[in-house]
């Protein structure tokens, strides 16, 4: 991603107002030592919630799918399969089934997969082959997902052509409507709704790069024309979230019930100028937001199971990424190099590639049980 | 910067009877029937049209140029062949990798927003394509180059140079925008886009848009003063780059002015490995492969490629 705004730039004149008063006060409050105690106490709040994060990370030359607390307690390797490559869960609106990708093979002859599971890890099922960017229907019952372009494997995300739905209850797939004119689309996400689905495209479609609103039932497509890429709809469907560029995500009400939806000015501003920050995921609530955070790399072939690309990619071999949370409350920037911050907190401490993550509901014993 | 470009007035003179052609066609380009020494077309296993170089010493460079041109120095070439057009949509899609281009309305246009790993993995899949030994091992981390297999790899700068001179040894102190239209989409004629390959004048050795359309992607790191200490022989580049180094490009694009589609003139860029949303929509490229005459005379006579 190349495109840099600063959101007082984007922010209506009203939210601009409310800024100039945020700022300063929000660095008093940062210089006065006040941080400490408000990051503890948003890891406080997160520790009170049922909130949990699933998410992917590389230990021992493997990729599998872990589970935490929201406040980043009690990791537990949900997946444990030396032979699989297990990536991008993404949890049922219920939150009782995880669907991921896994990649069996290497290079160019990798097999990636969808597959659905409980939510405590049993009852593992493929569901198709060379599919990719599983993203859930409002009421559970339809499994979207990106169907590789070709049979060969490839890492780049947009490597996609058409849209299919796996429907939970039967086992049948169906073509979305415009199928055959969706390519090159990655990171879908589907509207509380259910009428609309959000994703990126890469250099197809007629597109070279945006984000695009795709009508679920219908062949409507509209160009939201907002820079940058992984965009995730609120639970809620108020709101989109997503990366404006490698350093920034941003949040941002949208109105799906206009004749012509459009996304209003940022409402929220995560930024570090020195490491890339992606995959933002809302929590159930609305409340918080997680992403993954790490510096810019570009893989390392001599790792099983990785690829040379972007760090941010699936399947690219990221040192140093942990994930974070902060609080989505409050309109403003949180700005992630300073070292107090009193707005985030950070759940994952090893960097073994800790990426993608997805919040659900669940109790604690889950996790436990599991051990 | 000083404009110069060698000798495009002879090269223009030479290709004046060449037609235009699409990489459908088999008509300009190349030497006449028979000679050995001279370029030569052929088509590969896969249907790719080349150009099989003869190699031998020209001189690289230039004392004209920008600082990093200098000095001219004496280069010797062992035979190569090189890709009659730049790399197109049709032909990526045939190796089934995604094509990551910004304009893909027409099959024959170049591919571009390409990363210097994607071109070196098309050259590879290629290679497999055509039951050739892929040049790059993949295992490594910046996909390193065996010279010697014979599969399809990048050009070096120096391959580059050579077949985009065609012949010429000769420096040329200016350019004019009339003259450079006949052989390349560039600031002044390519209303801000690619154009399908072929539609200009072919050079010398019968190879199109090595000026302009896309900028070409080059196996050498960049080094502005590698010039002063390149080896006679088949140069490579500097050696042993660090990780991230910058890779060369050369012959300008859609967006250069003529000085910058000089085939002399050099330029670095990143290798976009670390940028999921590559979009330098500038940078695409072609192939070259070691390869003899006798296999050359023998893929012409499986094919029936009338020679030129």
């Amino acid at each position: 991603m190349q495109i840099c705004h600063n959101v007082s730039s984007r922010l209506s004149p009203r939210r601009r107002m409310r800024f100039s008063f945020i700022l300063p006060l929000a660095g008093l409050l940062l210089w006065g030592g006040a941080s400490a105690r408000a990051g503890a106490s948003l890891r406080a709040e997160l520790n009170k919630l049922p909130f949990k994060i699933v998410y992917e990370a590389y230990h021992n030359n493997n990729w599998d799918l872990w589970v935490m607390n929201g406040d980043g307690s009690d990791p537990v390797n949900l997946t444990q399969t030396p032979d699989l490559n297990e990536h991008y869960a993404q949890v049922s609106p219920d939150g009782t089934k995880i669907a991921f990708v896994a990649d069996k093979g290497e290079g160019r002859s990798t097999i990636r997969s969808l597959w659905v599971m409980d939510i405590d890890g049993r009852h593992r099922k493929k569901l198709v082959d060379y599919a990719r960017q599983p993203f859930w229907s409002p009421d559970g019952k339809i499994l979207g997902y990106l169907p590789q372009q070709y049979h060969k494997f490839n890492v780049m995300d947009f490597y996609t052509k058409g849209m299919m739905f796996y429907h939970m209850a039967t086992g049948k797939i169906t073509p979305h409507v415009n199928s055959k004119n969706l390519w090159h689309l990655y990171n879908p996400s589907w509207s509380a709704d259910g009428k609309w689905i959000v994703a990126t495209v890469h250099a197809g479609m007629g597109y070279g790069h945006t984000i695009l609103l795709i009508q679920a039932d219908g062949d409507r497509i509209i160009n939201l024309k907002i820079p940058g890429c992984r965009p995730c709809f609120s639970h809620d469907g108020k709101e989109v979230a997503w990366g404006a560029n490698d350093h920034e995500l941003v949040a941002a009400p949208i109105d799906l019930n206009a004749a012509n939806p459009a996304v209003g000015p940022w409402r929220v501003e995560i930024k570090d100028p020195a490491n890339k920050v992606y995959h933002v995921d809302w929590s159930p609530d609305g409340h918080f937001l997680a992403f993954s955070r790490g510096p810019a790399t570009d893989g390392d072939p001599t790792k099983p199971g990785t690829f040379m690309a972007a760090c941010e990619i699936v399947g690219v071999y990221a040192p140093g990424w942990n994930l974070f949370a902060v609080s989505a409350t409050q309109d403003g920037v949180i700005d992630l190099t300073k070292p107090d911050g009193s707005k985030f907190i950070q759940l994952t401490h090893d960097g073994d590639c800790n990426k993608e993550p997805a919040w659900f509901t669940g109790p604690r014993q889950q996790l436990s049980a599991r051990r | 910067m000083k404009a110069r470009v060698f000798a495009l007035a002879a090269v223009l003179a030479l290709v004046s009877a060449c037609q235009k052609s699409g990489p459908e066609s088999h008509q300009a380009g190349g030497n006449p029937a028979g000679a050995k020494t001279g370029p030569i077309d052929f088509s590969t296993k896969s249907g790719v049209q080349m150009v099989y170089l003869p190699g031998g010493e020209f001189t690289m460079g230039s004392d004209h140029g920008s600082p990093d041109e200098a000095p001219a120095h004496k280069v010797k070439l062992t035979p190569f062949a090189m890709d009659k057009f730049e790399v197109t949509h049709a032909m990526y899609v045939k190796v089934e990798l995604p094509d990551p281009s910004h304009w893909q309305e027409n099959g024959n246009m170049p591919v571009e927003q390409v990363r210097w790993r994607d071109a070196k993995q098309y050259c590879n899949e290629r290679s497999r394509l055509e039951g050739l030994k892929p040049c790059y091992n993949e295992k490594t981390v910046d996909w390193d180059c065996d010279y010697s297999a014979n599969g399809y790899r990048l050009p070096t700068e120096a391959e580059w140079e050579y077949a985009c001179r065609a012949g010429s040894d000769e420096v040329q102190d200016s350019v004019d925008s009339n003259t450079l239209r006949q052989r390349a989409w560039f600031r002044d004629d390519s209303e801000k886009k690619t154009h399908p390959v072929g539609l200009k004048r072919p050079n010398a050795f019968g190879i199109y848009d090595l000026q302009g359309n896309v900028a070409e992607w080059c196996e050498d790191a960049y080094s502005a003063t590698y010039y002063k200490n390149s080896p006679l022989q088949d140069p490579t580049g500097p050696l042993n780059p660090p990780h991230g180094a910058k890779r060369v490009i050369r012959g300008g694009s859609w967006r250069s002015s003529t000085d910058e589609c000089s085939p002399t003139f050099r330029q670095a860029e990143a290798t976009g490995d670390a940028d999921a949303c590559f979009s330098t929509d500038f940078c695409g490229f072609r192939c070259v492969r070691r390869i003899t005459l006798a296999e050359v005379e023998q893929l012409n006579k499986q094919s029936g490629t009338p020679r030129h």
